[in-house]
């Protein structure tokens, strides 16, 4: 026998686990081979010690515990419960911290599945509503509008009026709705009707088709109060480019007094958007006689 | 146990005197914690009953014991995955890693405790072998049946194993 079989040896020589035949076989080269005697040694040194490890021994609660769980159980698998006090020795033997534990992890389980089963119920549901929602809000908008052009051309003011006041829920006006608008804004008789309809476009004003309407409008407006009104929205909309309407508007001389120290103050207003202050003032006197170098110098400055 | 599954539960009882012993030992030394055992032990009995009828009367009785107490273990450590093992060796091997007399039975006393800490450093799997066999005494043929293998890996694993833990015994004690 050579050592590297006998090495392999070793173990099952101190274990134990060697067949009887071979036992002497390992013997007789240990006899004859120190290495593999220091190496027997070295084996035996920590197999030996291994057995030295202590074990605690189980505490006394162990026995009692097992006994308890057997008649539980025997309990459990045997006759029902015949009497109260089973059914209280068995609740004990249930509730032990162990099975209480189980009992609460198996109930943990059950709410994580219902949990879950209503997160996943749920979430397609709420997108669908959601959807559903949206579409209907969407149409309810488009009805708007089809209301609002149809009752435009009523010959009914109070109809018109109705008809204005659909666009205040409208975030966003259809072409053909803004250009309703803007031709009730200029064509109506009735001074409510046109002074509604720039209220409601002017809440529209971040459209430039909007916009634009409302300084065209400017020159074909004649009731003093739609005047006013619309150079106040122009100021509160800060745009420069009805300075230049506004100024024309000066020069008619049917101009009403009110309106046109008003408008006086929209264009200081407008200037003054851009032009320094105390510059603005000077300016004016000679903005009522207008030339057009004057004009274009108001509007760049 | 054959008589516990035909019915006489109360032979169960027997067996445990005879047993529990050992398995709380080989519970100890894969968990490392004294309590810890003591509730798994009970836990492998427990299903010894509930489980009864899945013993088919081959082979012996303790080999059908581990094979309950690995599936215990395996499940107890699934669900600690996150907690500390092997607290008690470490406070044990602290107490005795304190003195530092030169003393005969001390210096064997630390042998020990070294020994003890590399064998809980040692993997899972070669620990399990080494503790079947030199703790619990089960011939290889008997913890190939535990492990569900052969008696040719069990051997090569053991043999694996013992180096393992000298080398790790080594390098604990320098």
């Amino acid at each position: 026998m050579n050592c590297e079989h006998a090495k392999e040896q070793l173990l099952d020589y101190l274990n134990h686990e060697l067949p009887e035949a071979e036992r002497p076989l390992v013997a007789a080269h240990l006899e004859e081979c120190t290495e593999c005697r220091e190496e027997l040694l070295a084996l035996q040194r920590v197999w030996g010690t291994m057995s030295a490890i202590p074990v605690p021994e189980p505490s006394e609660n162990v026995r009692p515990a097992f006994y308890a769980m057997l008649s539980a159980y025997k309990e459990e698998t045997q006759a029902k419960p015949s009497s109260w006090a089973a059914v209280w020795q068995w609740l004990q033997a249930v509730f032990t911290p162990q099975q209480a534990l189980r009992l609460a992890y198996s109930l943990a389980l059950v709410g994580v599945g219902v949990a879950v089963g209503f997160w996943l119920n749920k979430q397609p549901a709420q997108t669908a509503d959601n959807q559903q929602l949206a579409t209907l809000t969407k149409q309810v908008a488009d009805m708007r509008q089809v209301m609002l052009l149809s009752l435009i051309d009523n010959p009914s003011a109070t109809e018109r009026l109705r008809a204005v006041s659909y666009t205040k829920e409208l975030n966003n006006a259809n072409p053909r709705v803004v250009e309703a608008l803007l031709s009730t804004l200029n064509h109506d008789e009735n001074v409510n009707v046109r002074l509604a309809t720039l209220e409601a476009l002017a809440q529209l004003a971040h459209e430039p088709a909007v916009r634009q309407g409302l300084v065209q409008s400017l020159a074909k407006q004649e009731s003093p109060l739609v005047q006013s009104a619309l150079a106040d929205v122009m100021v509160q909309l800060q745009e420069k480019r009805s300075v230049k309407p506004l100024r024309r508007l000066l020069n008619d001389p049917a101009l009403n007094e009110a309106v046109r120290g008003k408008i006086k103050e929209s264009i200081q207003s407008l200037s003054n958007g851009q032009a320094a202050p105390s510059t603005s003032n000077k300016p004016y006197d000679e903005t009522f006689h207008p030339t057009p170098s004057d004009g274009a110098a108001g509007t760049a400055v | 146990m054959l008589r516990v599954k035909a019915g006489d539960v109360d032979r169960m009882g027997l067996l445990f005197e005879r047993y529990h012993r050992k398995l709380f030992g080989f519970l100890y030394h894969m968990l490392g914690q004294a309590e810890a055992s003591e509730d798994l032990v009970q836990t492998v009995f427990y299903r010894m009953l509930k489980y009864r009828h899945t013993y088919t009367g081959e082979g012996e009785f303790r080999t059908w014991m581990y094979h309950l107490a690995r599936n215990v273990l395996a499940d107890h450590v699934k669900k600690n995955r996150h907690s500390v093992r092997h607290t008690d060796v470490a406070e044990w091997s602290e107490k005795i890693g304190g003195g530092a007399g030169a003393d005969e039975k001390l210096q064997r006393e630390q042998e020990v405790a070294t020994l003890h800490r590399a064998l809980a450093h040692l993997s899972e799997d070669y620990r399990e072998v080494l503790v079947l066999s030199r703790f619990q005494e089960l011939k290889y043929e008997e913890i190939a049946r535990v492990l569900n293998t052969t008696e040719g890996a069990v051997k090569v694993r053991v043999h694996r194993a013992m180096n393992e833990l000298k080398t790790i015994y080594l390098r604990i004690e320098n």
